[in-house]
């Protein structure tokens, strides 16, 4: 009998626990955040790219991200309601949807599909690389009047990624300079010890993060390295500098771990490896994703799972015993704070390092500070380097901008051509 | 005495005219066919279907492949499998211009550049945005409004000879400037070429995308639109190829892959002749 029910092939369900895992944390951070309020917390909202939420936990302020909420709303079908209302606000059909619906969600009387979001104490502006950013913030302001905390960083400006020290100086004096001010507006009085303890939480949870993450580079793939780190990325943004972020993560790399030893993943078999860039598609996610799944197709590396913070590229470690300065280099090396030309040799090294078959570059109408360049980037990738590389446009959160059938067209396209490159024949 | 022969058949349902192609064992072209898609695509490439093998005089029996391509090609009933039309126009278009590295196709709802290589297979691609201003719903539009057909469209602006900038760049737009830009006094013909020139540019900086090698094989409904190709012509300072049977290059591709999708399933060459 139990010689029989260990040799049955094991379904990839028994694989895929993580991410039911990162539904209850999510879950969990979304109950504590709806009862921030009752609760006599401060709730403070930040931006994915570059947060030192690791600050806020000293302080027990309960971060809010606006992306966050309104990608996951999106992703439960909520966004028009909530983009009609800005743009009967008068906000363009062309601005940023997670401006839009970050808009409308803190306009009284509003309720989302995860609940009435509760109102900001503190805004942390942490200025890296998109432009929108300043003016989302302040239009919070206007609306909700909670002050906002200005932290300016810089953009990397060499092409080989170097930062001057006094950049890093910079961002971190005005981190400590902070202080007073989340002192102020959460009552609380900032502890060094909670500080480094914080700080070492996330240290461990970004090393066990960046090796999930690199397990891509295993034949096959163990996981999808887009459409499945897209879930696998909620915990280093939310609950960074929490045992259970570091619980996380544990259970992650067991589980891709068991994936690798029994051979299992998420597509039937491998026949595809891509590397993609860009935000995904929410309304649609599943829908998007079936169109590369269905060919067999795994994400080996991504960038957009780096926009919690660039782990797998040796530019920061988060360190207990350099806080403020480690903190710094790591809002520093945000993403979308690389320049271009760095952005196109990270793709490029995926392609390399995780030996893909392709690149997939999905391009977002609302958002410049991704989408601009992609078009380079893909006629260099093309061109220059002889890499098949596609590039599909829509939105992350309207679904206005997704139409199954040209999108479709174009996946499959790419996957005859790939397909002749293998020498499989075309169709 | 020879047994009943073989033919395979592309059949291309696009966005606006599906399309038919049979070809025979060889892989010679036999017969084509054209028709509306309308609003019902199952009936429509059933419909084809039916009209290619009446006018070529061959029996459904004898069709040993059938492939479906175009926007429609999962509704194709009677389709063994389907192939994009990217790769179809490739294929099609290197079958009648051997030289090809280049194709443009221009349908109804969308445009392609294509690079390929001496064997006509898909190396890289470009297509336009989710929006039909570079596309042939462009002329549509306009030649709706002035109640011209698209013969008499392409046709009426070869006349031209001072063109006229059509800024819009939008396909709703593009039809109020028509009018405006008449009211204003300008020649139909020179609206008319100006309307052509804006969808060129749009085209050209998708082959440029791709890189532009000669030969340029022009294909899709468009192709046979004679005030298009002498303004893609003039901007890109060299000779495309076309023919009456560009048309169908997306049907003849899917064609062609049926022959060969049957013979490398079934390994039997021609022996089924
Ligand atoms: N005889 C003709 N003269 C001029 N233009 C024509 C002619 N026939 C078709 N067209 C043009 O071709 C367009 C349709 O082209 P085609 O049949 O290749 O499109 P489709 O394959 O249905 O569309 P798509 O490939 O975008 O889905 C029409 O919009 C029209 O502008
Ligand atoms: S523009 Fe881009 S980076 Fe800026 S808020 Fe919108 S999605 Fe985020
Ligand atoms: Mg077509």
């Amino acid at each position: 009998m139990a010689e029989a029910a260990s040799s049955a092939p094991l379904s990839f369900d028994n694989f895929d626990k993580a991410k039911r895992m990162q539904g209850e944390l999510t879950k969990r951070y979304f109950q504590r955040l709806l009862t921030a309020k009752e609760q006599g917390r401060k709730v403070g909202y930040a931006f994915v790219m570059a947060n030192p939420i690791e600050l806020f936990n000293v302080f027990d302020i309960v971060p809010l991200y606006p992306e966050i909420t309104s990608l996951n709303i999106s992703y439960r079908g909520g966004a028009p309601p909530l983009i009609s209302l800005s743009e009967e606000m008068g906000y363009s059909t062309d601005a940023c949807g997670y401006v839009k619906m970050g808009v409308a969600s803190v306009t009284e009387g509003t309720s989302t599909s995860i609940g009435v979001l509760p109102k900001p104490d503190v805004l942390l502006l942490t200025f890296s690389g998109c432009q929108i950013y300043i003016h989302w913030w302040e239009q919070l302001h206007y609306q909700t009047g909670a002050e906002v905390l200005v932290v300016d960083v810089p953009y990397v400006r060499e092409r080989d990624g170097k930062v001057p020290s006094h950049d890093v100086k910079y961002v971190a004096s005005q981190l400590e300079e902070s202080i007073p001010q989340l002192e102020r507006v959460s009552g609380k009085k900032f502890r060094e010890e909670e500080f480094r303890e914080t700080m070492r939480l996330s240290a461990e949870a970004w090393d066990l993060w960046r090796k999930c993450i690199e397990m891509g580079k295993l034949t096959p793939c163990p996981m999808d390295a887009y459409f499945e780190a897209i879930y696998y990325m909620a915990p280093i943004t939310i609950a960074r500098g929490t045992q259970e972020c570091v619980d996380f993560y544990r259970f992650l790399l067991d589980e891709l771990n068991a994936r690798a030893e029994h051979g299992v993943g998420p597509t039937k078999k491998e026949e595809y490896r891509l590397v993609y860039e860009g935000v995904p598609n929410y309304p649609f996610f599943k829908n998007f994703w079936g169109l590369f799944r269905e060919h067999n197709a795994r994400g080996v590396a991504a960038t957009y799972p780096k926009v919690a913070g660039m782990i797998d590229t040796d530019s920061f470690r988060i360190n207990p015993d350099r806080p403020f300065e480690s903190l710094a280099e790591y809002m520093i090396h945000a993403y979308c704070n690389w320049n271009m030309p760095m952005r196109t040799d990270l793709i490029e090294k995926y392609v390399r390092d995780y030996r893909a078959d392709g690149v997939v570059i999905h391009s977002i109408k609302s958002c410049r500070s991704f989408s601009m360049g992609q078009g380079d980037i893909r006629e260099h990738l093309a061109k220059d380097l002889d890499i098949p590389t596609l590039l599909i446009e829509s939105d992350h959160v309207d679904p206005r901008y997704y139409s199954e059938a040209q999108t479709r067209n174009r996946v499959d396209a790419f996957f005859e051509t790939l397909a002749l490159r293998k020498g499989g024949g075309g169709n | 005495m020879q047994a009943l022969r073989t033919y395979f058949a592309g059949i291309d349902a696009g966005s606006t005219y599906t399309k038919g192609a049979l070809v025979d064992d060889r892989g010679a072209l036999v017969e084509t066919t054209v028709d509306m898609t309308g609003i019902n695509i199952v009936t429509a490439t059933k419909k084809a279907y039916a009209q290619l093998l009446e006018k070529a005089g061959v029996s459904e029996g004898q069709v040993a492949y059938v492939i479906g391509t175009g926007y429609g090609r999962y509704r194709i009933t009677f389709g063994n499998t389907q192939v994009t039309e990217i790769s179809c126009h490739a294929k099609g278009a290197h079958a009648l211009f051997p030289g090809t590295r280049t194709v443009l196709d221009m349908g109804g709802q969308d445009t392609k550049a294509i690079r390929v290589n001496d064997r006509g297979e898909v190396v890289d691609f470009c297509m336009n945005d989710k929006c039909a201003a570079g596309t042939g719903r462009f002329i549509e539009g306009s030649a709706r409004v002035l109640g011209l057909s698209l013969k008499q469209v392409g046709t009426l602006s070869m006349n031209s000879s001072n063109p006229v900038k059509v800024s819009s760049t939008c396909a709703v737009f593009a039809e109020t400037e028509t009018q405006e830009q008449l009211a204003w006094g300008n020649k139909l013909e020179d609206v008319l070429y100006g309307i052509h020139v804006s969808i060129a540019t749009r085209s050209i900086g998708l082959l440029r995308r791709v890189g532009i090698d000669p030969e340029i094989t022009f294909t899709g409904g468009v192709s046979q639109n004679p005030g298009m190709i002498r303004c893609l012509e003039e901007q890109l300072g060299q000779k495309l190829n076309t023919s009456p049977l560009t048309n169908f290059c997306g049907a003849l591709g899917a064609a062609l892959f049926a022959r060969e999708k049957y013979e490398n399933t079934t390994g039997t060459g021609r022996s089924a002749a």
